[in-house]
């Protein structure tokens, strides 16, 4: 069956380590940590005070055809990485057919700030001050609207809000799509911005670190909320082939699974973890042994990490113990909605360079978390084909696998 | 070569009754589900109508259930799926044995709840704010909770797109089916009604500006139409591999043929633009149903009573049809459901599907005079004798998505 193949041709993102893909990439791969004091809330309220901000963000480097203040912080930050990859890709949007290009993004709170201003109007008494705005900046669907809107697109346009998975699923979707021929060119990913409501439910759900993030260290403590934006360029073979476009990977396959178990707490044996990445290895047509890298979810909290492990290792069996497999997050934080679309964009480079991140912070060995993390500092390897799991709220597991392009001429 | 996808059961619960049947014939008597606000105290807005779901809160259909974590919008999503499983045969036996899914299409979920979570934290100090709370605040909960509720391991999505999600959703999973993802999916939408989206709509200016509990407005397509009223409610369909169904001996009750979507990113503000976005929507859905549009036998439109969107989906039918539209039967059940948001477009499939096995086309109440350039000779106030092969749907959001879906019997 001749099934339309798809590549990876342009990456953007917005991190609390930098924004664009050489300085993200060279900042990560030097294990640099965008994680500090929470600047844009007080915490004093709260017993811990750790956030991955994105510092001196500039919106009106990135959008042009919209108004700044009329957006909010998420749609700004997908604004900002679907330029970034537009421009990554080389991609000559007059060029194109609009109708033929679409949008698909995932969240996990869409823009929380605008709620969190409505509550403090409410709380204060003063709910006349609020206007047309709060309908105009709210809902998620916004986020695709908006970068639709700023690039004059009229293709499919998909918000995907399945919390901290949502990345992936958005990828997802965008790969189907392109399959089934909708579209010839989609920009897909996550956004997410920085919360109050978000750190108010992690910190009482005692999920977050207080000094450091440090996934699958013995002595971990938790995750380190986020946000940021990871956009993907998307498009089919033969698309990217006829503007001779870079093409850093090819996505090949997913899988998507639910736990039904609990809303928060992962299935104790990380059973929807372990359909999902069967799933997509079947789908991708490979064994488990072909996959060269996994990028983990890998929050740092003591329940995900030792779940992780456990459903990698009874995928992979003894071929997991070779398995390079290591956690951005310790050096991003957690970038919620956004975080599966930013390692699916590790996972793209780790694939055309040859080289994987590290998981920074790690010192002590945990007899749970036995598999070869890419401690400290990042490693020259072959990266052939890549995994990207995220998990989510909701009992939603997500695995996405890229592989290196392989065109036969 | 795709899997073909038919419906095998369907579950609503909405302002005008708990079944297909029981919202199908009080559409058909005419019967207003908008009624004075009683979930709320609406004293000093101007618009103090809505569509409520009467005396709600789940138990009668999730007895037995521990109900207390699901907030409104969790309730009215896990009772349509509880009838709509409970229609197609899908028992809990069975479910053990199959990954059924569940892509839900929601604007908000639960606005109510993200903001009382919030609210909490600001009055008492954040580590008042619950934890339990906050696992309710991801707009993937109410599909997070339904999955735990009713065992749901398959693929578990969220999608939000305004008016237009219970659309979205379905042609999202439609595409799972179709690529051979997943065999078995619950698809529609939901939204509640709360005081914090109301105000939101209330003062973007986009609610009617009548309190006449005769129920005059909102009247879709009508000259005199000034504002939508909002509802709420949730109607999911079952939807089934063709081959599988057949298989497993459940006669379908209708078929999905085809969807489209598009995006209007002149924000409203170009009348070309959004009249061709809908018609770009309509033909791409014609297209993927191999459906020219004089087949089509009548039209269930998103119309809801807004000056501009109801004129630019009129506009666009007549691009998206060819001109063919002076002769199709067309009906816009919101004139009753109000703008029920997420489910709204799920609540026109199920009316659909009614009418093709009834052959009963319901009115749109209230209308009295059609917009003079609105080109439908056959919307009325009174019920039409049909008799439908393929049915047209059509969803028109605010922001500039455009959905439709095309069913057959």
């Amino acid at each position: 069956m001749n099934r339309r193949r798809i590549v990876v041709t342009g990456i953007g993102v917005i991190t609390p380590i930098g924004a664009g893909r050489e300085l993200f990439w060279t900042n990560l791969l030097a294990g640099s940590c965008g994680i500090g004091p929470v600047r844009s809330f007080d915490t004093s309220a709260y017993k811990v005070h750790l956030g991955a901000e994105v510092q001196d963000f500039q919106p009106e480097l990135y959008v042009s055809n919209l108004e700044v203040a009329r957006l909010g912080r998420a749609s700004q930050f997908a604004i900002a990485a679907a330029r970034l990859a537009l421009r990554d890709a080389n991609v000559e949007l007059a060029s194109l057919d609009r109708k033929r290009v679409g949008v698909s993004m995932g969240t996990t709170s869409g823009e929380p700030r605008e709620v969190e201003r409505f509550d403090d109007l409410v709380v204060a008494g003063k709910l006349g001050q609020i206007g047309p705005e709060f309908l105009a900046r709210y809902p998620s669907h916004l986020i695709a609207a908006h970068i639709a809107q700023e690039f004059q697109l009229t293709g499919v346009n998909t918000m995907i809000p399945t919390a901290c998975a949502a990345g992936n699923y958005a990828l997802a979707h965008a790969f189907d799509t392109l399959r089934a021929g909708r579209t010839d060119l989609m920009l897909a990913g996550g956004a997410d911005a920085f919360s109050r409501i978000t750190f108010t439910g992690f910190a009482q759900l005692g999920a977050i670190a207080p000094e450091i993030c440090q996934p699958f260290d013995r002595c971990r403590k938790g995750m380190i909320p986020g946000e940021g934006a990871g956009v993907l360029v998307l498009e089919s073979l033969d698309h990217a082939k006829r503007r001779g476009a870079r093409i850093y990977g090819e996505v090949i396959g997913y899988g998507l699974s639910c736990d039904a178990h609990h809303m928060t707490a992962a299935h104790p044996y990380g059973e929807g973890a372990v359909r999902a990445m069967t799933q997509a290895l079947e789908q991708s047509g490979i064994k488990p042994e072909d996959i060269s890298y996994i990028s983990a979810h890998g929050t740092g909290t003591p329940t995900n990490d030792r779940l992780e492990t456990l459903a990698v290792k009874s995928v992979f069996k003894q071929a997991a113990y070779s398995i390079p497999i290591s956690s951005i997050k310790s050096m991003l934080g957690h970038t919620m909605g956004a975080a599966s679309a930013i390692e699916a964009a590790v996972c793209a480079l780790a694939i055309h360079h040859n080289r994987i991140p590290p998981t920074i912070n790690w010192e002590t060995p945990d007899p749970d978390c036995d598999l070869d993390y890419v401690p400290n500092s990042a490693r020259v390897h072959e990266v052939r084909i890549a995994m990207n799991n995220a998990y989510a709220f909701g009992g939603n597991n997500a695995s996405l696998i890229l592989k290196r392009c392989e065109v036969a001429n | 070569m795709r899997n073909g996808v038919v419906i095998t059961g369907m579950g609503v619960v909405s302002s005008l009754g708990d079944s297909p049947t029981a919202l199908h014939s009080s559409l058909c008597d005419s019967r207003n589900g908008i009624r004075p606000i009683q979930l709320f105290d609406p004293t000093g807005l101007a618009c103090q109508l809505g569509a409520e779901v009467p005396a709600f809160d789940g138990q009668s259909y999730l007895s037995g259930k521990n109900l207390r974590p699901l907030n409104r919008t969790s309730r009215l999503v896990a009772s349509a799926a509880k009838l709509a499983l409970e229609d197609s045969g899908w028992s809990e036996s069975l479910r053990s044995e199959e990954e059924v899914g569940l892509v839900l299409g929601t604007m908000f979920c639960s606005l109510q709840t993200i903001s009382a979570f919030d609210r909490r934290a600001l009055e008492a100090g954040p580590r008042f704010a619950s934890p339990l709370d906050f696992s309710n605040t991801v707009i993937n909960a109410a599909a997070g909770q339904t999955a735990i509720l009713h065992n749901l391991r398959g693929i578990n999505s969220t999608i939000s797109a305004g008016v237009t999600s219970g659309l979205q959703a379905i042609s999202y999973a439609t595409d799972l089916i179709r690529t051979g993802r997943s065999r078995v999916l619950l698809a529609g939408g939901a939204d509640e009604l709360c005081f914090e989206s109301f105000y939101g709509f209330e003062r973007a200016g986009r609610l009617c500006r009548s309190n006449d509990t005769d129920g005059d407005f909102p009247i879709p397509f009508d000259a005199r139409r000034n504002g939508m009223v909002l509802g709420e409610g949730a109607a999911l369909l079952v939807l089934e591999d063709a081959a599988f169904a057949r298989e497993r001996g459940v006669e379908p009750i209708a078929e999905i043929v085809g969807h489209g979507s598009s995006f209007d990113f002149s924000q409203g503000r170009d009348e070309q633009l959004s009249a061709a976005a809908v018609g770009h929507s309509v033909q791409e859905a014609l297209r993927d149903a191999h459906v020219l549009p004089h087949e089509i036998d009548c039209l269930s439109a998103s119309a809801n009573g807004s000056p501009a969107e109801d004129r630019h989906e009129a506009q666009g039918l007549v691009l998206g049809l060819n001109g063919q539209t002076h002769r199709l039967p067309v009906t816009a059940i919101k004139s009753m459901l109000g703008e029920a948001l997420g489910a709204g477009a799920a609540l026109q499939a199920v009316s659909m599907v009614e009418t093709m096995h009834g052959g009963v086309l319901p009115g749109i109440r209230n209308l009295e005079e059609v917009e003079t350039d609105f080109p439908f000779d056959l919307a009325s106030r009174d019920n039409q004798e049909v008799d439908v092969r393929i049915g047209l749907i059509n969803s028109v959001g605010f922001d500039g998505q455009c959905c439709s879906l095309v069913l057959a019997r």
